[in-house]
């Protein structure tokens, strides 16, 4: 058999977008091959601190500060422990670069599963107002697309996922297709009650989660456990990852192979016949490169990765990339400004702890410049992810009476952060560098994005609006506090190769697929024309299966 | 990923300003693993050893549930120092390790390790009122150490605190006079 045929479609990256790439087009009687630069991590069995406690993983699950700052300079950032640390991406044999001012984190997993396996897990519809602001502020390019022609994908891949949360009827929060929401605590309770009544228009909801409170038996999966130990992997499947949800069903069509350690450098491109004619990998463990003969490619190495191989597939003595035709490859680069804080004190209800430990907390939802500008100083919104808890007491002294006091719990505090919206700028790019390269000879992503002042009016406001708030609920000692903004540091980067109707301002069309190039898709979070101001992966998901869909149609129709 | 990123928010957690190389030097093709294996080097002198094995024991000691000592601390501060923590860290816990003595031997004229239970109490009270040179910085990160080793060893996780590997299901509204005791995260 040619190489040629061994494959009808080969999926780059195995994430979040990936995974459903993989799932749908196998489904639809696709031979797909799928190929992720990172380790090989198959569901459960490698899952190696799956359910240990601290002590029994290495360093107590506390990173070593030298390693830290030699391998894992970025991760750190990133949220990684020993528990995950196989999951991360290694900062030191995979750089990149910036200038210096303007630092961006470009914090990135290393394993099949990509950030399925990592991510916050915090599941949001957009909403119709995400999709037409562009347009109506006339700030970037319109989105060829409407939350219609999203929204049964989302009930699509929402009921295969499996997304907790409660119905709110909010307009600039559509309601997903739920599990019931996991359990507010009695304190946030208490806030939640006092909130709505001291902020009008104000709601504090359920967080909605990609993590079950119902079983998926036919999956082979269980609800959540309660262990809130996710990063680590979840046997039980009880949250999205590709390995627990996408991947089974990809396998079990027969017809997925997949490939580890294998970075793609640069898509081979037939200027001719404008397609993709295929693939170039190389071995992480050999070097050695090849190039595998592809029909239709679905490139979902995330955001940036997926903007750095379009842009490093190129003819050889021309620096413009063969999907670049619209000048706009590698800008209007986002990613969701947050570093703002704002936590309190609960009076009362000491009587009262938590059994077991919950993923995720509870929401704010957006409510500035809801349905149309409303003068308060900056476009778009944000909102803000929370939860109340209880810590031990702190220790006094020293001793058996330390001991005996660290026994007893401190106060519920409620504490939050602000995620808010960056609007898509022309001149926040990224582009490869001149000269410096990796170790496999791909040339370094140079990063060249800041927030504006709009983000930071955002932000301003969000540390005023949320003490204001806190304050007007009846919580004590309300602090609220600002660090750096980083681009990056959200972990959800996004743009660099946008979707538009145009094919003079715009990589992507209304179906994810590149102007330049029919028989290739970018279905991750590179193809985003704005970010509204909630979590992202959700829309990565109903994107990539409704990329699927149209894929599958033009290829059985011939057109592609 | 986003639990940890709320609770930090929650507490306004601010990393430091440090501007990080944006580009690495890749000195070996390999990752660098996790040192688990006993401390790559030695952190402590015997009487040294033997002074953080007694006031462990005096900050964290066995009362109805097993001590500092019990739960392996001083081990675990040795590994901490020689292969967790940057070697700028050791510098206030020698340092104040050393005031201590000298204090012990002034007062006592014993080795500090070797005092009595109450004269080491003493000696700790001196550090943590900053009555001894560079004391409240000692006591304040030797007190962290054994606060960190203590409650992430299996004996704080499992006996002092109550551990549940697989909760199983969620009641934002427990009563702690259920349980009478901190749950381990």
């Amino acid at each position: 058999m040619a190489a040629t045929d061994q494959f009808d479609a080969i999926v780059i990256g195995s994430g979040v977008s990936g995974g459903w790439a993989a799932k749908e087009l196998t489904e639809k009687g696709l031979r797909v091959l799928m190929l992720d630069r990172g380790v090989m991590v198959e569901h459960g069995e490698d899952y190696t601190y799956d359910g240990k406690a601290p002590f029994e993983i290495p360093a107590r699950d506390m990173m070593p500060k030298g390693l830290v700052e030699s391998d894992y300079f970025i991760a750190k950032h990133g949220y990684i422990s020993p528990g995950n640390q196989k999951f991360y991406n290694n900062d030191r044999l995979n750089p990149y670069a910036y200038d210096e001012g303007e630092k961006f984190y470009w914090i990135r997993p290393g394993a099949v599963g990509g950030k399925s396996l990592i991510w916050g897990r915090w599941s949001f519809r957009w909403s119709p107002e995400d999709f037409e602001a562009n347009k109506r502020e006339n700030v970037g390019i319109d989105w060829p697309i409407r939350y219609d022609d999203l929204a049964p994908w989302y009930s699509y891949v929402e009921k295969y996922a499996g997304v907790s949360g409660s119905r709110e009827n909010l307009p600039q929060l559509p309601d997903s297709e739920f599990q019931p929401p996991m359990p507010m605590n009695i304190a946030e309770k208490w806030v939640k009650e006092r909130l709505e009544a001291t902020s009008p228009g104000r709601k504090l909801i359920h967080t909605r989660l990609s993590n079950m409170t119902e079983d998926k038996p036919e999956q082979g999966r269980s609800k959540c456990q309660f262990r809130s130990q996710c990063g680590r992997g979840c046997s039980f499947g009880a949250y999205f990852s590709t390995q627990a949800v996408t991947l089974p069903a990809a396998r079990a069509t027969g017809r997925l192979t997949l490939r580890s350690d294998a970075v793609v450098s640069n898509l081979e491109y037939d200027p001719k016949s404008k397609r993709v004619t295929g693939v170039r990998v190389v071995d992480t463990k050999t070097n050695q490169a090849e190039v595998i003969p592809a029909r239709l490619v679905f490139l979902c190495a995330s955001a940036m990765a997926s903007t750095q191989i379009l842009m490093n597939s190129r003819s050889d003595g021309s620096g413009r990339s063969h999907f670049n035709t619209s000048g706009t490859l590698g800008r209007y680069v986002m990613d969701h400004i947050f570093r703002v804080g704002v936590s309190g004190e609960i009076p009362g209800m000491t009587e009262y702890i938590e059994y077991g430990r919950r993923p995720g907390g509870v929401y704010i939802p957006r409510f500035r410049n809801v349905g149309g500008e409303e003068g308060v100083g900056f476009r778009r919104g944000y909102g803000y992810q929370g939860s109340a808890r209880r810590d031990p007491a702190p220790p006094q002294g020293f001793g058996a009476a330390m001991k005996q006091g660290m026994r007893q719990y401190g106060p519920w505090k409620f504490g939050m952060g602000a995620f808010g919206e960056c609007l898509p700028y022309e001149d926040n790019h990224v582009s490869l560098h001149p000269d410096k390269v990796d170790r496999f000879g791909i040339p370094l992503m140079r990063f060249d994005v800041t927030f504006r002042d709009n983000e930071i009016r955002m932000m301003d406001d969000a540390l005023v609006e949320g003490e204001k708030m806190l304050k007007a609920a009846g919580l004590t000692n309300v602090t609220s506090g600002r660090s750096e903004h980083v681009p990056g540091d959200a972990i959800h980067e996004m743009g660099g190769a946008r979707m538009g109707a145009d094919p003079r301002q715009s990589v992507l069309n209304k179906w994810s697929q590149a102007h330049d190039a029919p028989n290739l898709f970018v279905t991750d979070g590179a193809q985003m024309a704005s970010v509204s101001c909630v979590n992202p992966s959700l829309t990565f998901m109903a994107l990539t299966a409704r990329a699927a869909d149209h894929a599958v149609k033009q290829l059985k129709a011939g057109t592609i | 990923m986003i639990d940890r990123r709320t609770a930090l928010a929650g507490i306004v957690t601010m990393f430091g300003a440090t501007l990080f190389a944006p580009i690495a030097r890749a000195a070996s093709a390999q990752a660098t693993p996790i040192n688990d294996g006993p401390p790559s080097v030695g952190v402590f002198t015997a009487e040294q050893r033997a002074l953080v094995t007694a006031l462990s024991d005096r900050v964290i000691p066995t009362t109805d549930t097993p001590g500092a000592v019990a739960a392996g601390v001083p081990y675990f501060m040795e590994k901490l120092l020689a292969d967790w923590a940057l070697p700028e860290d050791k510098a206030p816990i020698l340092a104040g390790l050393e005031a201590i003595e000298a204090r012990s031997q002034k007062d006592y004229g014993a080795a500090a390790a070797a005092a009595t239970p109450e004269q080491q109490d003493t000696l700790l009270t001196l550090a943590m009122n900053d009555q001894l040179p560079g004391g409240a910085d000692f006591f304040d990160k030797f007190r962290q150490l054994v606060i960190t080793g203590y409650y992430t060893s299996e004996i704080g996780i499992t006996q002092e605190r109550e551990y549940l590997p697989v909760p199983g299901q969620y009641d934002g509204a427990f009563l702690y006079s259920n349980v009478n005791k901190v749950y381990s995260s």
